[in-house]
């Protein structure tokens, strides 16, 4: 008999971290929470989209019918639209007839008669609403103006143009930064509690169904905990990243914001600090759900973690109207609360680099300090598959 | 061989176990009794690396019993464990993937076992809509899913109807027959005399029997001769060299003989009596053994 063992080679420490990140993946995405929660968030950020393009600042826009000659009218009618914000598109028509049909079928907003130029009618449905009557009576006087100056012989005229200075030119602009770092916070809040509660639901799934004895005889505990967090973790990744694709695409599509540059910046950055944010949560989530062995006892025990990210997003919100507040200046660098402060400013206010390098910094010991004890509570708690875990006995219970 | 060598191990003041020593033959089958709480599943736990021994270790062909080594043992752990959720393919894929099949010859191996084990209809469902019969198939074919060179079984019976029972039975003899050692425990000692070539019964955390069922016999229970003869006077045997009296009523005697003495002299003499309407070896069931051995220290254990 040929070795019945041929072509089994025990797989490598990365091998195993591979195969456990592959599952979580291939379980979470046929999971219905895991798609109705992505759903519901790009509705979410879609219908937000949506409703900035329904109610949004977009200018006004009109479209006027002209009946007679409109070489001289189209220019003049788009330009004094201008001033008032107001797009003016000029349709040219054939005769009464044509025009009114236009109207009816609502193809135009007006149609200017102008056959006749002294005697111009505006044909409109109902009332000349808005700006149009203003803009078509614009136009008209000062194409008669200029008529009766050129028959005056008078060719050019000098009007003083008014030049517009502007106190606060970026007002606009540090409102939508503001926005940008609010809706960043708000997001990396969700998707932090979100892949966080997944890690946590794992690794209780594993204890109360025991396969967790199953899967020790085959590994070490932290190549269940490192494929665990890397496969949740790269799901989190490309939901942050769809996030952030689907929001800036949105905003640039249907230009909704004046400083693109710096939406696809904080768009960026947000991605960048869920890594980080994540790595950290996930540790703890992980570790404190290895104290309990039943889906029932977790939230009690997850609580603490939750509030904190509760507090980081709070801190982060308030942080957005005052990104260089001391309050933001500190909690920039606490770790934990740092994930949702560190974009905000980043975002809403100036921050150097250095500053980010050391909270960054900061984040990586504290994320590395966090592996190293609670890789050991977890590997102590994680046999015992009965009750709840005191956090000092599973630093005391023996490791596998 | 696979060889559990002085085995110790205690929580706190609790001594689980104290020198648990066997040793299984490669293609054999080790029945492991005992009460609950003597200490199976701990011995098993240690072999799987999921508790530590205070002192010994578990060798298999002279080499300790480490990470490495377990990838090759099949094992099928007391609390059945699997992901509820998942699907009964792809779970047996990925354990047959976990122990270092590559992800072809895990699909073909799951695909394989899955049909052996009659779960071909249930391949594409999740694991908690079985039967708790079926589980514990699927739970099997996890442990048999890698050609494990050694299986560790805790209680792979308990549960199971008796059709479960044969078809569980037939798989463990089909690796038996390919070599494997099978350790299982079990209370069901009719199954472990039935299956097994030799048999530990562990109580107190010590090894208080080791060997086949037939040296267990003649060891715990002497060498234990029933002749019944309706017509002999009281005490006929009384004077037979090298035989003890152990129990006579109206000619139903119970005789305990020495190593050495020839049981056909004995039926010599009980012919001399007149009628003998039985003659045979008292042969305790395993249970009887079981009982004597797990009831009170034994010699060895007071001597040690």
């Amino acid at each position: 008999m040929s070795d019945p063992r041929s072509g089994i080679r025990r797989p490598s420490s990365a091998g195993l971290v591979r195969l456990v990140a592959v599952r979580e993946i291939a379980a979470r995405i046929r999971d219905k929470n895991f798609l109705i929660s992505s759903a519901v968030i790009l509705v979410i950020l879609l219908g937000s989209i949506g409703l900035q393009v329904a109610f949004g600042s977009g200018e006004e826009a009109t479209r006027i019918g002209v009946v007679g000659d409109a070489t001289d009218l189209r220019p003049a009618l788009e330009a004094q639209g201008e001033p008032l914000g107001v797009e003016v598109t000029v349709v040219e028509l054939d005769d009464e007839a044509a025009a009114r049909t236009a109207i009816e079928d609502g193809e135009v907003d007006g149609a200017l008669l102008a056959g006749d130029t002294a005697d111009p009618e505006l044909l409109v449905e109902q009332s000349a609403g808005g700006s149009m009557q203003a803009v078509v009576q614009q136009a008209l006087g000062q194409l008669a103006l200029a008529d009766q100056l050129a028959a005056a012989g008078i060719t050019s005229l000098d009007v003083p143009e008014v030049a517009v200075t502007a106190l606060d030119p970026d007002a606009d602009e540090d409102g939508q930064r503001v926005a940008f770092a609010m809706i960043g916070a708000a997001v990396l809040y969700s998707l932090l509690v979100l892949f966080g509660q997944f890690v946590a639901q794992g690794v209780v799934e594993e204890k109360s169904s025991r396969v967790v004895e199953l899967l020790l005889a085959t590994m070490k505990p932290w190549h269940l905990l490192a494929g665990k967090i890397v496969g949740l973790g790269l799901l989190g990744l490309v939901q942050v990243v769809l996030i952030a694709v689907v929001g800036v695409g949105g905003a640039l599509a249907f230009d909704l914001v004046d400083i693109p540059g710096e939406l696809v910046g904080t768009a960026v950055t947000v991605v960048l600090w869920f890594v980080v944010g994540y790595a950290f949560y996930a540790v703890i989530f992980a570790v404190t759900a290895s104290l309990v062995s039943r889906q029932e006892d977790l939230n009690s025990v997850l609580t603490p973690t939750i509030l904190l990210l509760v507090v980081a997003v709070v801190i982060g919100l308030q942080a957005a109207a005052a990104p260089d507040g001391t309050l933001a200046l500190v909690t920039s660098y606490v770790p934990g609360v740092s994930p949702l402060v560190m974009p905000v400013r980043q975002a809403a206010g100036t921050v150097a680099v250095w500053e980010i390098a050391l909270s960054v910094l900061i984040m990586v010991a504290a994320i590395a300090l966090l592996l190293r004890l609670g890789g050991r509570m977890y590997a102590g708690a994680l046999l015992r598959t009965s009750g709840k875990t005191k956090i000092r006995e599973a630093l005391q219970a023996e490791r596998v | 061989m696979l060889e559990f060598d002085g085995l110790r191990k205690s929580y706190g003041e609790n001594q689980v176990l104290d020198g648990v020593t066997f040793a299984v033959r490669p293609g054999s089958m080790f029945g492991f009794c005992g009460s609950n709480g003597a200490g199976k599943t701990t011995t098993m736990r240690i072999a799987m690396g999921l508790a530590r021994a205070d002192d010994g270790e578990v060798r298999w062909h002279g080499r300790p019993l480490d990470q490495e080594l377990r990838a090759r043992v099949g094992y099928m752990p007391e609390e059945r464990g699997l992901y509820p959720k998942m699907r009964v393919g792809e779970q047996i894929t990925y354990f047959a993937r976990l122990h270092g099949l590559d992800a072809a010859a895990a699909a073909r191996a799951s695909a394989e076992w899955v049909d052996r084990l009659g779960l071909g209809p249930r391949r594409g469902e999740a694991v908690e809509k079985l039967s708790l019969g079926n589980q514990q198939r699927v739970q099997l074919a996890a442990a048999l899913v890698s050609r494990p060179e050694v299986l560790i079984l805790d209680e792979p019976f308990s549960g199971l109807d008796p059709i479960g029972v044969d078809s569980l039975a037939d798989a463990l003899l089909g690796q038996v027959r390919a070599g494997v050692p099978v350790v299982f425990s079990s209370h069901q000692l009719d199954l472990v005399e039935r299956l097994c070539d030799s048999v530990g019964i562990l109580a107190r955390g010590r090894m208080v029997a080791t060997g086949t069922v037939d040296e267990l016999r003649e060891r715990e229970a002497g060498r234990l001769l029933r002749v019944v003869v309706p017509d002999a006077a009281p005490s006929w045997a009384a004077a037979l060299p090298g035989v003890r009296v152990v129990s006579e009523q109206a000619g139903d005697t119970l005789l305990d003989l020495d190593p050495v003495t020839d049981d056909q002299a004995v039926l010599a003499a009980a012919l001399g009596t007149g009628r003998v309407t039985h003659f045979a070896w008292q042969r305790p069931t395993l249970v009887e053994l079981f009982r004597g051995a797990v009831a009170a220290p034994t010699q060895q254990e007071v001597a040690a």
